[in-house]
């Protein structure tokens, strides 16, 4: 993992596309989008409801093949990386999780599949990184009770554990704070931006909470006609892309140095 | 997440253990007591009574040997193996199409196998030719190349293995299909039909030594994969996708992984005929009472549907001696019944 962290200080691009167009059937999602990702920072994607956030996110991740245009990683095509050494790279959260008979432990420890093999021998290395992930994500306590007994929040927080026990340079997270209570969300902020900022990973992240979009280093959004803007919390505050990406009016307040999206709920006078 | 601010920085690690690991064992070897008591009552029950076949046991003559050690014996250890083929091919099922409802027979092998009889016994029935041909693959063989070929034919329908919706349907037409040209075939044949029944309605009666040897071996081939593969099915219960961005092949994993269940079941339904449930039932009694990953239900499916079909022979044996019903009946009443309670304490649960 350090070594792979390494070879990311001569490119702070660690994961590109271009022009990049994907289509269900003949219904476009989005079209032309070229992004290039820094490591080391969080990029939130926001967005309205079928913007396409999550079909970004699994494009990147090699998951939806796009109709036209090109993904790299590391500076390679994202094709041409050998199956498990992308998975060691690059690791990805679905926005719903399969319901599971599995523990929380056994979860977690299929972050370490593309590491430890089909044989599953773990070693001392992958016992480390599940631990980290699963104290990192507060799940460590109920590491060997069953999945299906769990809450849906402590599912995602077990989900979680499994991204980071991958211990990859680029995370891409599907809504990973959904299920979570409000404090759990400001958690696991609080621990993507340590992940950017103090290990170099970047990571992406589609997230419907706009206030704890506003606290990652950029922003990424999505309209109706796909990308609005790409850039700082603060040139897209300056731009007003989240008005034009919603086709509403966005408001946003700034709090103590804190962005807060505010409810306009001026028929009520309520706001 | 009281901890979370310095928990990327910490590298203090524990060992996770698993703790179902215990209770796996100790259910493992109850099992395994099982088999051996099951194994040593079957010495005892044929068609003779169980006090000459104590009588047998306790002083053996040349004719008792014979039927002790080379009818009975042979018989219980070839359900025995047969049965635990049967609980893998389900336990694999399960995984590969991410069903508990899924058994060994869902890619139309039961029916290829069907067809692969009645073929070779008309065969037989209409000249010379066929005779020997019959002679040199016999029933056996042909069941395991009709369930063969129903397998292929179920995935070239599908076009591949990768959409599971697919792949059941195309499942289930080849069975309707097959069936459908065995029925026709009957019926120009009539005379086959007996001799059908006894394969359609699974029975033990035709083991030899070399039968349950060819059980064991095709037994230890196929294990090795499916629990080699165990993690992939781990990873393949949190879905596709996220199997595949673990770094999973799935076209591979599917691909191994149903050549197991077909080579398992085909060689199950060659030697003891179309035997239903144990393969649905044998995980299900599994997971009912254990917490286990994949590794630890493909080692303990085998091992309960193995006691299941021994079981089911003796009950079918036993019942209404010195005649024997066939297993299959037996299997599909007690199966049968034990899903209907499943479903009620489902439904009793919420």
């Amino acid at each position: 993992m350090a070594e792979a962290r390494r070879q990311l200080a001569p490119d702070p691009v660690v994961l590109s596309c271009r022009d990049l167009t994907v289509a269900y059937g003949s219904r476009i999602v989005f079209e032309g989008v070229s992004l290039e990702i820094c490591a080391g920072q969080w990029t939130a994607v926001v967005g309205p409801n079928g913007s396409g956030k999550s079909t970004l996110l699994r494009t990147l991740a090699g998951l939806t093949p796009a109709k036209t245009g090109t993904i790299h990683l590391q500076g390679r095509p994202l094709s041409a990386w050998p199956r498990r050494e992308r998975a060691r790279n690059l690791a990805w959260l679905a926005q719903t999780a399969a319901p599971t008979e599995l523990t929380a432990a056994e979860v977690v420890a299929l972050g370490r599949f593309a590491h430890s093999g089909w044989l599953g021998h773990r070693k001392a290395e992958d016992d480390a990184s599940m631990h980290r992930a699963m104290r990192a994500t507060g799940s460590l306590a109920w590491a060997q009770r069953r999945l299906s007994t769990l809450s849906g929040g402590e599912r995602q927080r077990v989900h979680l554990a499994r991204v980071l026990a991958v211990e990859a340079p680029v995370l891409l997270l599907d809504e990973p704070t959904t299920h979570l209570d409000p404090p759990h969300q400001e958690d696991v902020a609080r621990l993507l931006r340590e992940q950017a900022h103090r290990c170099g990973v970047s990571v992406l992240s589609a997230i419907h909470e706009l206030s704890l979009a506003l606290t990652a280093d950029r922003l990424i959004v999505l309209g109706p006609r796909g990308v609005v803007g790409h850039g700082t919390v603060r040139e897209a505050l300056a731009g007003d892309w989240l008005s034009a990406a919603f086709c509403t009016r966005v408001d946003i307040v700034e709090h103590g140095g804190v962005h807060l999206w505010r409810p306009a709920l001026t028929e009520n006078g309520a706001s | 997440m009281s901890t979370l601010r310095h928990a990327v920085a910490d590298l203090g690690a524990g060992r996770f253990e698993y703790t179902a690991s215990r209770r796996l064992g100790t259910w493992l070897l109850c099992c395994v007591g099982v088999t051996v008591l099951l194994t040593a009552i079957s010495l005892l029950i044929g068609t003779t009574s169980i006090e000459d076949s104590l009588k047998w046991l306790l002083s053996p003559d040349a004719q008792s040997s014979v039927v002790l050690w080379q009818i009975r014996l042979p018989r219980t250890v070839g359900a025995w193996f047969a049965g635990a083929l049967l609980g893998l091919a389900g336990a694999v099922a399960q995984g590969v199409f991410r069903n508990p409802l899924a058994e060994p027979y869902l890619l139309g092998t039961a029916s290829g196998a069907a067809l692969g009889v009645t073929i070779c016994l008309m065969a037989a029935d209409a000249s010379v030719g066929g005779l020997a041909l019959t002679g040199q693959i016999g029933v056996t063989g042909a069941a395991c190349i009709g369930a063969c070929a129903a397998t292929l034919l179920t995935v070239t329908l599908s076009r591949g293995v990768l959409q599971t919706a697919s792949l059941l349907l195309s499942g289930i037409v080849t069975a309707f299909l097959l069936s459908a040209v065995t029925s026709l075939l009957l019926l120009t044949k009539p005379e086959v039909w007996r001799e059908m029944q006894t394969f359609l309605l699974g029975t033990t009666s035709f083991i030899s030594w070399s039968s349950a040897l060819l059980l064991g071996i095709v037994l230890c081939i196929c294990i090795v994969p499916a629990v080699l593969l165990s993690r992939g099915l781990d990873a393949l219960t949190l879905g596709e996708d996220t199997a595949q961005s673990l770094g999973l092949s799935l076209p591979w994993l599917r691909l191994t992984l149903l050549g197991v269940v077909a080579l398992a079941t085909s060689t199950s339904v060659g030697q003891v005929g179309i035997v239903g449930f144990v393969g649905l039932v044998a995980p299900h009694l599994v997971r009912e009472t254990l917490s286990v990953n994949h590794r630890q239900l493909l080692i303990a499916a085998p091992l309960c549907g193995g006691a299941l079909l021994q079981a089911a022979d003796l009950v079918s044996r036993w019942i209404i001696r010195p005649a024997e019903l066939p297993v299959g009946a037996v299997t599909a009443c007690v199966g049968g019944s034990y899903l209907v309670f499943l479903l009620w304490r489902r439904s009793r649960d919420g």
